[in-house]
């Protein structure tokens, strides 16, 4: 399978997780893409739906956000790492996330008894999420598991697996835990 | 005499000032704030993050607010990345730390106000770890449908931040079942593409191997 990691990491904070996740892939038999976010420009979404009914399926602004919705539409495993923040995703994340909207059909369906919109390519992927935090914090990862449960239904993803680990985790282990429990 | 009391409405949408419904929203209750004897001002946080300086300006703005209302629109269940940027800055600055009260307006596309609850859970957590005071929020769904509605909804709710009483968690009855909000939006989004000449290309794939 083909995975794309999306690397939202602010600094080396999530060094050590990107090295077990690669890993972990490379073990499951994944073709492992790493986009490092924060060495790509991306503009923030606009919030135009240019995206919807002018250029379908396309993005307005002409910047790396495009390459990262090609990535997304392609892979069969899409990948979040991050250091969790304040529950959620890192700003460098949530830039790549919010324009994954062109992947998305305005179209709405009905989904586990919600309103979510329908993925516009054949097959959706599947959603993993690993957080870093610098030390244990129930709440926190009660939340960021949450919210990848969440865009999860948003992407219409088959399967879906969520992890935060700290300096204290065995990395390897997570990362293998959640590429068998998606692949 | 009483010291001034300062309230600022963060709006979290990229129309920002005067063209956003985070604005409309958000404004609502700034009015009543302003009504209780409040000083007011507005900052729009996508203008705030588009450069260093730009950045400070808008870090001490927040630093000199009693009262911050935070309003956007729900994106992908958190906040549009500007927003968390911006978040990231206070929080790690400690900017408003032990003075600075927070309530957040979240809205919406679908009709369910329920999916704004994971993006108030890290509003809640962002004040926790910023050292702000958290009021609470309102998660709103259809607010695009019955912004009328909405917005005199509010103003209970602003009265009860601007006197410290407990804020009504019931804003607003459904305007319509989701099954019929769906119904409605898929013929909007047509239309929508029919005035662009795209109504064929909706459903392209252009990324597809």
């Amino acid at each position: 399978m083909n995975a794309v990691v999306l690397d939202g990491a602010r600094g080396t904070e999530c060094r050590g997780a990107l090295a077990a996740l690669q890993q972990a892939l490379a073990e499951a038999g994944h073709t492992t893409e790493v986009i490092p976010l924060r060495e790509r420009t991306i503009a923030p979404c606009r919030g135009c739906f240019g995206c919807w009914v002018t250029t379908a399926g396309e993005c307005v602004i002409d910047d790396a956000g495009r390459q990262v919705a090609r990535a997304i539409a392609r892979c069969d495993l899409l990948v979040y790492l991050t250091p969790v923040t304040f529950g959620g995703v890192s700003s460098e994340l949530k830039k790549a996330v919010d324009r994954m909207l062109p992947d998305i059909l305005p179209f709405f369906a009905r989904v586990n008894g919600e309103t979510h919109h329908h993925w516009r390519y054949q097959k959706s992927p599947r959603l993993m999420g690993l957080g870093v935090l610098p030390r244990p914090d129930r709440e926190a990862e009660n939340i960021f598991k949450t919210l990848i449960e969440r865009n999860a239904l948003n992407l219409n993803a088959p399967r879906t697996a969520a992890a935060v680990v700290t300096p204290e985790s065995d990395l390897r282990a997570t990362a293998a835990a959640l590429a068998k429990a998606v692949t | 005499m009483m010291a001034e009391r300062r309230a600022l409405l963060l709006i979290g949408s990229p129309r920002g000032i005067g063209h956003s419904t985070s604005d409309r929203l958000g404004g609502r209750v700034l009015d009543v704030l302003k009504e209780h004897g409040f000083l007011t001002e507005k900052l729009h946080v996508h203008a705030a993050m588009a450069s260093p300086q730009e950045l400070e300006s808008a870090l001490a703005v927040i630093g000199a607010a009693d009262m911050v209302i935070l309003s956007l629109p729900l994106y992908v269940d958190s906040f549009p990345a500007p927003v968390i940027a911006f978040l990231e800055q206070i929080a790690e600055r400690r900017i408003g730390a032990g003075r600075a009260r927070l309530f957040v307006i979240i809205q919406c596309g679908f009709p369910e106000k329920e999916q704004n609850a994971t993006a108030l859970a890290i509003a809640e957590r962002f004040a926790a770890e910023a050292g702000w005071s958290w009021l609470g929020g309102v998660g709103l769904g259809e607010a695009e449908w019955q912004h009328k509605d909405v917005a005199r909804a509010l103003a209970p709710v602003a009265e009860a931040i601007a006197n410290g009483t407990a804020i009504p968690q019931s804003v607003l009855r459904k305007a319509m079942p989701a099954w019929l909000y769906r119904f409605g939006g898929n013929i909007m989004w047509r239309l929508a593409a029919r005035k662009h000449h795209a109504t064929r290309s909706l459903r392209a794939r252009p990324y597809a191997e």
